[in-house]
Parts: structure tokens; C-alpha cells; sequence
């Protein structure tokens, strides 16, 4: 397949400039005059972490082809990683970030303390589910995206008969040398798990879990393709993720825990400081709006919005049996899970 | 023609100023200017670094705080002692490759010479953290493809290797590492006169006792230095251990480092804890320098003198095989799993024709703009790192050689010390200095050059350094009687004379910075990543394909670099030892 | 006008005194050696006249223009001297044309008259077939050439050779060195030359300096340098030499085993006490036979020692009475060992030497 880059671009050029005046025509007054005010200021940049680096590109493509001349620069890293770019920027006085989107919602909160935070409120939350409203009470931050950690397993070396049914069930020793998991320090999902399980079963579940030797990778997204390559047999990791690589053909099957799948609802929030604050309201919007959801349901996730169904054959979250550690907890239990982890696990 | 002419015509002397003038005059400025130059590049930074690490974080006094947060937990001192017993490991593998290798490929008559030669260029091109991926390719524990073939052919239920683990982090450095002992090791050997091993033949050694008992201990001096350099090289590194260590539960002293980059973040802390790092790297480039001092082993047998091959009988053929084992692990089978990679759809799948895409360079190239952006960074920092560090180097080298200003001890001292900071530590210098107030560098693309340039000025100002020492100073005085002032001495004869030099140098610190991992990684913002901390950040998600094939993309470019400089300067421009 | 003229001429580094106060003056056309041992100062002291080197005390003067003084001096560059160096120091990224030429484009000539002059300057080295080959095709009396015509086609005020014959075979010593003082006569350049071969300096010199730790122990021509040396250094360096005492008493100096009157001597000022003189192996004869005519310096003693070198007879005389004498005598005379011979000494061939000048 060989695209010469001239091509590339014309064509890109060419739908990109299709799109927006038949969009313009069907945009209201308030995303118009965001979108006048955006062209100017012509790009943001999204400190992407629940997304995947894919994904994150994906969507900004999407964005700048509804609202062409506004470019999107994806860093796409885990959450912990973003976060502590976030608080090299601040300290150091740059505004590089204008789109903090984090896994952990300790960062949102602890962002608003120090009024770091715009408040906006996305015209579209109205086709959200209530249940992702109002995390914030001030609308500095908001849910953006959500899954769920489940179990998963290798559908070609494992049959579905001996996978494990429970959090409990993976720490039968048969998974020895087995097991795929993140790591707290690294990646936001993997800190909400952890919390969630040490809230189910104590800090114990933990101490078991280090004896069996999993492989510990830096994000959850890691632990798909430890699966998918054969490397280990069952993870604790994200569903969606799951149904897309099973759609291509890799062997990953997913299993929703007895306990329940754990909940991940990862806010976004625009930095106050932004040089880029039209733009950036634009991008929260576009979040909200039908096209992100398309691309949500095609990644094989479960869209927030409720006018848009989820593909075939993939639950939608609030079918599912979930459990969710609170915001405090999440708060308080992430700095402190981590450091055990590091004692337990030696890294 | 005039045939008596005494008198210059006035032509030639009228519009000469006879005036004398003072030596020093201009010579002071341009003195100042590189002191101040150099302090910027290494004196500040390395003071920021020390000034930090007593001070309170977040606030401004002094307190020991951070000496005690560095260093009472368990596990941090642990990470410094897996990092000894890593780089020792690692060094060790290192010599028990290259020493064999050498002596193989320089004094005897083993067949295949050349390609042994050849496949050391090939392991030093490829950079480390590559490497690494390459062989979790290739030996992860279920999925490595080594271990699949094992259980293929032999019916087991796992493959006997992993390289998640101590040793294997240990075998990823040191084969990476084994290059820069070879030229060590060859350099010394190839200046040991064949007299010497004829002399213990006619005594009645045979070829092993003579190579173990003269020999090698011969080039020792060369080795252990060799030895000393990969062992600090291996403390230093990040990207290959947080490829493997992590996932090996395994913590050193660098990935500790970075814990404390974090959030919150703690860069005084992180300072208290790289001082043992400086000390040690201090304590062990001492050592080595005495031990290089100490010429008198290997000039004794002065200039090379005459060098025939050690006949080695039936035995070459274990040699030629040990040298192809070599070469499998360090080049063929790490870059046949990366090609591989980076051309297959999902590369556990394994190699099949239906396995073939080349959807990952299309992805790399226009789809994900960050790759594109990261590659276009890489190289262009590079160069311009390059073309800086020759510049400076030259012109100090120049200064330095022709004694043309007072103390230049000091500024060669200044210009070598940034050799004493592990990369990584003085990414974390530079971040101290010069990320926050008042320059307020942080996540710009100057940061990271300026950073790059301090770490690879040694390297130029030593290789164009010993080129100017070759070049006999009265080729430069014949100039000036002559009429020439200094501008033309350097502009008609010492940069001709150089240019091959100064181009070796511009390409060797090129790729070198192509490459440079743990410097970048803290200093890259968003926009200035390049493609060493992209494929660190990348294998979080493990998505190898893409990773290989900005692998592949990297070691092309860096292998058409190296090749067009060994077309224009010959086989060995990069390891000759300065 | 004096052309080049060193006045008190000092270098130190640290406590030492490398060159001493030296005082030189040259006139124009004038072809001075500066010869000496290695360490005596020579180089430096060329060094310090092409301006590499700045003085620790005293100045240079070229045409009654200061060039050097410890306080400024004038840099190489702008001196119009020219210098031959010890490697040549030929240009390797340069063809012989290139080389020759360079000195005048340095000084900004139009072209063609660049051209010309070093068209004109490479028949008279004789290498006009050469001039667009690179020195590392040249043979080293060739590059010797393109050194010597680099130098000379910019009409230098004053020309400096640092030991430039030292590297090539004894032959094409012989040769290059008669070309050096063909090409000086022709152009009649100020030269001065250093060397450490005594017998090239006096075949080319008008003057020799000769020194010794820094200072100039004699400055004469050649033939007076070897006839009537000042000092004990001079006598051994240049030739060889026989070193006896003499004790002045009256009129007469009192040798061992033979007296002289002061007036046939070969120096004339001869101060009271005890003196050295030195006597060349060549101011004697040997005879076989007793001699006829009565003559004070026939003095009888035996052969102690004998050498034949093929162009002369080596023998080491002695009286018996103290007196040993190396003398050198044609091959045709052979004599036996101890064979009893008498010896002839010229008294004007014997000249009193002092020590050293001490340093200043």
C-alpha cells in the first residue's frame, strides 16, 4: 500500500474541506463561536491517558476533520506519567497542556484544590447516561470515557471451561507464572483496581498475587497484547480493548467477574492556564458528542451517550454487574497502594 | 627577474604594520568566552545538581532531608546494590565476548576476519534499548520465539530462557556493551610485536599458553580500562532497564531514579540519590586513567614492528564459530525478530506470509503524527548536536593543543568532566538548572540539545584533539612566516588536514545521539520527544509492531550515516581508539 | 643600516636561562650560522627572530625597526622573513605550485604576477616539470626545493633555516647545500642558519655563531673559527683538538717537555700564570727519523697508538715526559707501535683558549 504523501495530504485536505461546510451549516450558535474563536488560536494539546495512543489519534483526526484548521497534538502516555508532565509544566510556569485527560481521578481533584481548573459546562451532557454526570459538582472536570477492568484470558490456549469466574478464582495456583497486570505506579486504571481489590479482599489478595510471579508491565493496555502473543494466559484488563483485538483476530476473550467488572470512569478536565481555552471547550464538547461515541462504539466500548448503541455482542457498562471504589477512596488509595505495591512487588 | 634584489619593494613591506603588538589582547576575550561557555554547559548545571540536593523540596532551605529520603528505605539501597551487581555481570559478559574476539581477529588466522569485524560495527549501531526489544522478542518465556522453537523441537513444556529476569537484563547490557571492549582490546594488541609470542614459542609455550601468559596480559591494562568504561555505561543506563527490569521485578538504581520524577515530584530527592552515582564514576575513571597511564606495558615493544598471524590449526574453525555466535546474537537474530515485527500484522502469530503488512510504516509515517514528529526530532537534534559538539570541540581541541591561551588545563579538564555525569543524572543537572527559573527551558527542543551537546563535547574534543596532535605545528608556523595570520592557518591547512577527522567525529557523535536514551527522557516535553523516549513511552502499550518498525526506521538511517562515513573515511573511522 | 640586529637577546623558562643575552648583528646579504650542540639555545634563538617565541629580556631589530621585546612584538605573519623548517613543512593538501605560490597570494599580489614569480622560481629550483604534484609524490631533496623556493619567491628580508639538512642522506647533503648558498649569493638574502654540523656551517657561513648553553662563545668566519678558537668549548666543537697547559714566565710560555716564545705563538695576549691552548691534531708532523736541523719543537717521544681511517694515519704520541698528543698524519706515512719518532709542532697553530663566557 503505498500512499505518496502528497496524495495523502490532498486527499486529507479534500475531505477535510468537504465536512465542515455541510457541518458548519448543522452547528448551533454557541459551537460556531467556539469554532470562529478555535480556528484563531488553530490547535490544543491533549495529555491523553484512557485512551490509547491509537485511539487518542483517532479521535483527534476526527476533531480536526469536523473543525478543520484546529490541530490536535496527542501525548498520549499512562496516567501517572501525564500527571507528573502536568506538574513539571506547572512548576516550571508553561502552559503546554490545555486537556488533562487522566485515569485517576485523584489528579482531577487534587488540580481543582489548587484551582488549576475552567469551569465548562458541554452542552451535550444532556445525552449523556446520568450515571457519568455530575462527578464534579463545579463542572471543572468530567467523565469522559468509561470501561471496565475485567478478567481476560487466552482464548487459544485456554478454555473458556478453565478460565478463572471471580477476582478470587485468579489467585488459584494453577495460574502460576500466568498472570498479566499493570502497575500502580504507572498506569491509573490498573491504581483503581488495585484499590478496588484491597477494598474486596484486603491488601492479602496482593501478598498471594506476588507469589504466583505475574508479569508486571507499566500500563494495562499491556496485558492484551501479553495475552494476544501467548506470553501469559490470564490478566487483569480491559474489556474493550479485549473485544477490539478479539475482533482482529487475536486470541483474547473477556469474563465479567462474579464480584463484578471494575468501573473506569475517566474524567477530562481544561486547564485554566490554556493558551488555547476556545479550542479546548470545542474539544470537550466534541467528547460529548455523536462522533466520539461513534468512535467509542467501533473501538468495541460501551458509549456514554445514550442515543448511540454499542456493536453486537458487547454489553453495555450499565447492564453490567460493576464495582467502583469511591472518589475518596480513590483519592487517599492510589499514593497509598502504590507504595505497597512497590514493598510487595520489589518494584 | 631581479637578481640582487635586497630591498623589499615597498609593495611588500609599505603596508605592513610593523607595530609590536600584545599577546594577549584578543586572547582574553575569547578566553573569557569559553569559560563562561563551559560553565554554562557544565559547571552550573552540576552545581544546581549539588546546591539541590540539600535543599528543602518545594521550598528553599538546607536540610539533609533528602539524603535521608534517598537512602533509609530498604528497597532504594537495594536498587544501588542490583545496579553493581548488574553493570559488574553485564561488564563481565561484555569482556568474556570481545577479549576472545580480539585476539581472534588481530593476531591470528582465523577465516572469516572481516565479517567478525564487520558484525562488531553492526552491534554498536544497533543502540540498546533496541537490542532489548529484540531479545523480549526472542526470549520471552512463553512467547519468545527461542523458547517456541525449544519446545517445538524438544517437546518441553516451557523453553529454558527468559529474559524478564537478573541474568537476562545482564546479557541484553553486556552484549550491547562488548564493542567498546573490542576496540579497547584490538588497539592494544595490534601494537604487540609478533617478537614477543615467537620469543615464548621458542621457549616451548604453545598458541594457548603463549596467548595467557603474554598476550593477553599485554593488553590488560587496555582491557580493564575497557572494562571500567562499560561497567560506568551500564550503571547509566535507563531505557533497557525499564524495558526488562520492571517486568523482572527487578529495581536499579536508574529506574529508582525516575520513581522520583513521579508525581509528586521530587528533584531534590532525586539529586541526593544520583551523588553516589558521581562518586563512584569519579572513583572508577580515576583508576582507569592510571592504569592507561602506565604506557610502559605496551610501549615496550614501540611501534607495532612486524605482525604475522598465530596458525591455529583445527581450532580456527571453533573460533570462526564462536565469532558467528556472536554475530547471531548480537545482529542476526535480535534484527531478523525486529524485521519480522515490523512488517507483521500481530508478530505472536509468527511468520507467515498472511502475517505480512506493511500497515506499521504506513502508520508510522502518516497516521500516528507523533511518531512522524519524534523522527524528524531525533534527527534533526542530532545534527545539530553533531555539527555544535565538532565546532566547540574543534576550536577548543585547537586552543588546547596549541597552548594558545593560559590554563589550558583547565579549560581541557572543563571540557572532559561531563563524562563523570551519568547521562541521566545530568538530564536530571540540566533540569535543575535551566528547566525552571530564570531561563525557563523546560520542554523546549534547546534544553535537550544543550543537554546532548554536554554529554558528547568529550567525545569530539578528544577524536578532533588527537587529530590535531598529528598534525606537525610547523605545518601551521610555515604558514604564518609566510604571511598568513591565524584565520588562514586554520582556513588553508589545519581544516583540510582535518576534514576527515572532523567528519569521523561529526558522524560518530551523530549517531550516538540519535540514540541517547536516559539524557532525553526527562527533559523531552510533549513536542520534543524523540525516538528513543517515543518507543519507551510506545512499549507501555505493547505494541511491538509499531515500535519495530521505528526501530527499523532508526537503524536504516543510522547504518546510510555510517556507511556513506566509512565510504569517505575508510572501514574503521569509529573505532579507532582517540 | 644594520639588517638584524639581537640586543641582549634572553629566553628563561622558569630558572633556566635557555638563550643568555645574546648580541648578533647582521648586515645585508649576510649568511650567519648558529651552531652548537643540542640544548644551546640555537633553535629557540632562530624561534625568537621569526617571532614564534617572544624574548624574556633584550630586543630584535630588522632595519632598525623593533620587531621583539619581552613588553610586544611584532607577530610572524607580519615580519616578511621566510623559514625553511627541520620537517619542511610542505603543505600536503597543496601542489608544489600551491605551495611556492602561497606566500604571494598572502600578500594579495595580482595573479599574473603571482604566476610569473613562481613559474620563474620553480626553473631555478629546477622543478618546473613538478609543480602540480603533490608533496607526497616528491623524493625529500624535492620537498627541500619547494622549500627553498617558497621561501625565496617572496623576497623575505631576512631568510631562517632551522637544521633543514638533517634529514636527508649525506649525498644529497653535499648537493642541497651547495644549493642553498648558489640560491643566497644569486639573491643575496640575509640568512641565518642553524645547525649542529660543525662542517656544513663552516662550508656555507660567512660568519658562525658558535654557542654553547645559551650564549655565543665566538663569532668569527670559518677559518678563523678553526684556527684561532677562543674557547676550550669552540676548540673541541669544531675539529678536534689537543688541549696542553702552558705557563707564562716572562717572555717564554713553558709547555711539558718544550718552551715557546711568547711573540711565535698564535695568540698574542697571553695573560700571567697558567693557560690552556689547544693544538689540532693536523699542526703536526710526525717524523721517523731524527731531524737534521736543530729546531726547539722537534720533540722526541714513541707511538702509543695507532688507527688507519684510509685518508689519514691516526697516532697518539708521547713524549714520556707528560706530553700526549693525538696527531694526524697523511696515509703514507705508517709507523710501528712505540716506534721511537720525533714531533713537529707549528707555534703559530697554537692558540690560547679561555672557558666559557660565564652567564651574564
Amino acid at each position: 500500500m503505498r500512499i505518496s504523501r502528497r496524495s495523502f495530504v490532498a486527499t486529507g485536505l479534500a475531505a477535510a474541506a468537504l465536512v465542515p461546510r455541510r457541518a458548519f451549516a448543522q452547528m448551533s450558535d454557541n459551537e460556531k463561536a467556539l469554532y470562529e474563536a478555535a480556528k484563531r488560536e488553530g490547535e490544543l494539546t491533549w495529555y491523553s491517558s484512557h485512551y490509547t495512543s491509537e485511539t487518542s489519534e483517532r479521535i483527534g483526526r476526527a476533531f480536526t476533520a469536523k473543525y478543520s484548521g484546529v490541530k490536535v497534538n496527542v501525548v498520549r502516555t499512562t496516567a501517572q506519567v501525564a500527571f507528573q508532565r502536568l506538574s513539571q509544566d506547572i512548576q516550571s510556569g508553561v502552559a503546554n497542556c490545555d486537556i488533562l485527560g487522566t485515569t485517576d481521578i485523584a489528579h482531577c481533584v487534587s488540580l481543582k484544590q489548587r484551582g488549576l481548573l475552567l469551569s465548562y459546562e458541554p452542552k451535550d451532557a444532556e445525552f449523556i447516561a446520568p450515571v457519568f454526570r455530575n462527578v464534579d459538582k463545579d463542572g471543572q472536570f468530567h467523565t469522559t470515557s468509561s470501561t471496565f477492568v475485567s478478567l481476560l484470558y487466552n482464548t487459544a490456549k485456554v478454555k473458556p471451561g478453565d478460565a478463572p469466574k471471580s477476582w478470587k478464582a485468579l489467585l488459584d495456583p494453577k495460574w502460576s507464572n500466568q498472570i498479566s497486570v499493570g502497575h500502580p505506579g504507572f498506569s491509573g486504571f490498573v491504581g483503581n483496581w488495585v484499590v478496588q481489590m484491597k477494598k474486596l479482599y484486603g491488601w492479602s489478595y496482593f501478598e498471594t498475587l506476588a507469589k504466583l510471579n505475574p508479569q508486571i508491565g507499566r500500563s494495562i493496555i499491556d496485558t492484551v497484547t501479553t495475552l494476544s502473543s501467548g506470553e501469559r494466559l490470564v490478566a487483569a484488563g480491559p474489556g474493550a480493548l479485549a473485544y477490539l483485538q478479539a475482533a482482529r483476530g487475536n486470541p483474547v476473550g473477556v469474563i465479567v467477574p462474579e464480584e463484578g467488572a471494575v468501573l473506569m470512569t475517566s474524567p477530562s478536565a481544561i486547564m485554566k492556564n490554556s493558551r488555547r481555552p476556545n479550542a479546548s471547550k470545542l474539544f470537550i464538547e466534541f467528547l460529548y458528542g455523536k462522533e466520539a461515541a461513534e468512535i467509542a462504539k467501533e473501538e468495541f466500548g460501551s458509549p456514554m451517550r445514550m442515543d448511540v448503541e454499542p456493536r453486537p455482542g458487547v454489553l453495555r457498562l450499565t447492564d453490567m454487574k460493576l464495582i467502583q471504589p469511591s472518589v475518596d477512596e480513590i483519592i487517599k488509595g492510589i499514593p497509598e497502594v502504590t507504595e505497597q505495591w512497590r514493598d510487595t512487588f520489589g518494584i | 627577474m631581479d637578481s640582487t634584489v635586497a630591498i623589499p619593494s615597498s609593495s611588500a613591506t609599505g603596508s605592513r604594520d610593523l607595530r609590536p603588538k600584545r599577546s594577549f589582547d584578543s586572547m582574553v576575550i575569547l578566553w573569557i568566552m569559553l569559560a563562561l561557555l563551559l560553565m554554562f554547559l557544565v559547571i552550573n548545571p552540576l552545581c544546581r545538581l549539588i546546591i539541590d540536593s540539600f535543599r528543602q523540596v518545594g521550598g528553599t532551605d538546607f536540610t539533609l532531608a533528602n539524603y535521608v529520603a534517598a537512602f533509609s528505605r530498604a528497597r532504594h539501597i537495594q536498587a544501588v546494590i542490583n545496579t553493581l551487581w548488574m553493570a559488574s555481570f553485564a561488564s563481565l559478559i561484555a569482556v568474556a565476548m570481545a577479549v576472545p574476539l580480539a585476539w581472534a581477529v588481530s593476531r591470528t588466522d582465523m577465516p572469516g576476519r572481516d565479517w567478525a569485524h564487520a558484525s562488531v560495527i553492526a552491534a554498536f549501531i544497533i543502540p540498546t534499548f533496541l537490542g532489548a526489544i529484540g531479545w523480549m522478542l526472542l526470549a520471552g518465556p512463553n512467547a519468545g520465539w527461542l523458547n517456541r522453537i525449544f519446545v517445538a523441537v524438544f517437546g518441553t513444556a516451557t523453553g529454558p530462557l527468559n529474559i524478564f529476569s537478573f541474568s537476562g537484563l545482564c546479557f541484553v547490557i553486556g552484549i550491547y556493551a562488548f564493542p567498546l571492549i573490542y576496540v579497547f582490546t584490538r588497539s592494544a594488541l595490534d601494537l604487540i610485536s609478533t617478537e614477543m609470542e615467537e620469543a615464548a614459542a621458542v621457549h616451548g609455550a604453545g598458541t594457548l599458553r603463549t596467548m595467557l601468559k603474554v598476550t593477553l596480559p599485554l593488553a590488560l591494562p587496555a582491557i580493564l580500562g575497557g572494562f571500567i568504561l562499560v561497567f560506568l555505561e551500564a550503571t547509566a543506563l535507563y531505557g533497557t532497564p525499564a524495558l526488562i527490569a520492571i517486568p523482572a521485578r527487578f529495581n536499579v538504581a536508574t529506574t529508582q531514579l525516575a520513581t522520583f520524577f513521579e508525581h509528586p515530584l521530587r528533584v531534590e530527592v532525586a539529586a541526593a540519590f544520583s551523588m553516589p552515582m558521581i562518586g563512584v564514576t569519579i572513583l572508577l575513571l580515576w583508576v582507569q586513567r592510571l592504569m592507561l597511564s602506565n604506557r610502559s606495558y605496551v610501549s615496550v615493544s614501540g611501534k607495532g614492528g612486524d605482525r604475522r598471524l598465530v596458525r591455529l590449526g583445527p581450532w580456527k574453525w571453533l573460533l570462526a564459530a564462536y565469532a558467528l555466535l556472536i554475530s547471531l546474537v548480537t545482529v542476526l537474530l535480535p534484527l531478523l525478530v525486529l524485521l519480522h515485527c515490523a512488517f507483521a500484522k500481530a508478530w505472536g502469530q509468527g511468520a507467515s506470509i498472511s502475517n505480512l503488512t506493511l500497515e506499521n510504516f504506513h502508520h508510522i509515517f502518516f497516521e500516528q503524527l507523533t511518531v512522524r514528529q519524534s523522527m524528524w526530532n531525533t534527527f534533526s537534534y542530532a545534527a545539530v548536536t553533531a555539527t555544535a559538539c565538532c565546532t566547540l570541540g574543534f576550536g577548543i581541541a585547537y586552543i588546547v593543543q596549541r597552548r594558545l591561551l593560559p590554563l589550558t588545563p583547565v579549560l581541557s579538564f572543563l571540557t572532559l568532566s561531563p563524562v563523570i555525569i551519568p547521562g541521566i543524572v545530568l538530564a536530571i543537572c540540566f533540569y535543575s538548572a535551566y528547566a525552571g527559573a530564570p531561563f525557563y527551558l523546560y520542554g523546549s527542543s534547546a534544553i535537550i540539545m544543550v543537554a546532548f551537546v554536554t554529554r558528547f563535547l568529550p567525545i569530539a574534543f578528544v577524536t578532533v584533539g588527537s587529530g590535531i596532535r598529528s598534525i606537525n605545528p610547523e605545518l601551521e608556523e610555515a604558514v604564518r612566516i609566510l604571511g598568513g595570520n591565524r584565520l588562514m592557518v586554520l582556513r588553508r591547512v589545519v581544516a583540510p588536514l582535518l576534514k576527515k577527522t572532523i567528519l569521523g567525529a561529526w558522524i560518530l557523535t551523530f549517531v550516538l545521539a540519535t540514540r541517547e536514551l536516559s539524557t532525553a527522557v526527562f527533559l523531552s516535553g510533549p513536542e520534543t520527544r524523540v525516538i528513543s523516549v517515543l518507543t519507551l513511552d510506545l512499549s507501555e502499550q505493547g505494541r511491538y509492531e509499531i515500535l519495530a518498525a521505528m526501530g527499523v526506521v532508526l537503524l536504516v538511517v543510522t547504518t546510510v550515516v555510517v556507511l556513506a562515513g566509512m565510504r569517505v573515511l575508510g572501514r574503521d573511522f569509529m573505532l579507532r581508539q582517540p | 643600516m644594520r639588517k638584524l640586529n639581537l640586543k641582549g637577546l634572553t629566553k628563561r623558562y622558569g630558572a633556566l636561562a635557555v638563550v643568555d643575552h645574546i648580541d648578533l648583528s647582521l648586515h645585508e646579504g649576510e649568511f650567519v650560522s648558529l651552531l652548537g650542540p643540542s640544548g644551546c639555545g640555537k633553535t629557540t634563538t632562530l624561534r625568537m627572530i621569526a617571532g614564534f617565541i617572544d624574548p624574556s629580556e633584550g630586543t630584535i631589530e630588522m632595519n632598525d625597526h623593533l620587531m621583539s621585546s619581552p613588553a610586544a612584538s611584532v607577530p610572524p605573519e607580519r615580519r616578511n622573513m621566510a623559514m625553511i623548517f627541520q620537517s619542511y613543512a610542505i603543505w600536503p593538501n597543496m601542489t608544489v605550485f600551491e605551495n611556492v605560490a602561497f606566500g604571494l597570494r598572502a600578500r594579495r599580489l595580482p595573479n599574473q604576477e603571482v604566476h610569473r614569480r613562481t613559474t620563474e622560481m620553480l626553473s631555478i629550483v629546477k622543478l618546473d616539470q613538478l609543480s602540480a604534484r603533490y608533496p607526497n609524490e616528491l623524493s625529500g631533496g624535492q620537498q627541500q626545493r619547494v622549500a627553498l623556493a617558497r621561501a625565496i619567491v617572496i623576497k623575505p628580508e631576512v631568510l631562517l633555516l632551522d637544521e633543514p639538512l638533517s634529514n636527508l642522506d649525506a649525498n644529497l647533503r653535499e648537493e642541497m647545500r651547495g644549493e642553498i648558498r648558489r640560491l643566497h649569493d644569486e639573491f643575496n638574502m640575509t640568512t641565518v642558519y642553524v645547525t649542529h654540523d660543525q662542517s656544513e656551517a663552516m662550508a656555507i657561513s660567512d660568519r658562525i655563531a658558535v654557542m654553547n648553553q645559551g650564549r655565543i662563545d665566538q663569532l668569527d668566519a670559518p677559518v678563523d673559527i678553526y684556527r684561532k678558537p677562543k674557547t676550550r668549548f669552540v676548540a673541541g666543537f669544531i675539529g678536534r683538538t689537543n688541549f696542553i697547559e702552558g705557563r707564562l714566565n716572562g717572555d717564554v710560555v713553558n709547555f711539558s717537555g718544550f718552551n715557546i716564545a711568547r711573540s711565535n705563538l698564535g695568540t698574542t695576549s697571553i695573560p700571567d700564570g697558567v693557560s690552556t691552548f689547544s693544538v689540532r691534531p693536523q699542526s703536526m708532523e710526525v717524523l721517523a727519523n731524527r731531524p737534521t736541523e736543530a729546531n726547539q719543537l722537534d720533540i722526541p717521544g714513541k707511538i702509543t697508538t695507532r688507527t688507519f681511517l684510509g685518508e689519514t694515519w691516526d697516532y697518539t704520541f708521547d713524549s714520556g715526559s707528560g706530553l700526549c698528543l693525538r696527531v694526524v698524519s697523511s696515509p703514507a706515512i705508517t709507523l710501528e707501535m712505540n716506534q721511537p719518532v720525533w714531533l713537529r709542532i707549528d707555534p703559530a697553530q697554537i692558540v690560547r683558549v679561555e672557558d666559557s663566557p660565564a652567564a651574564a
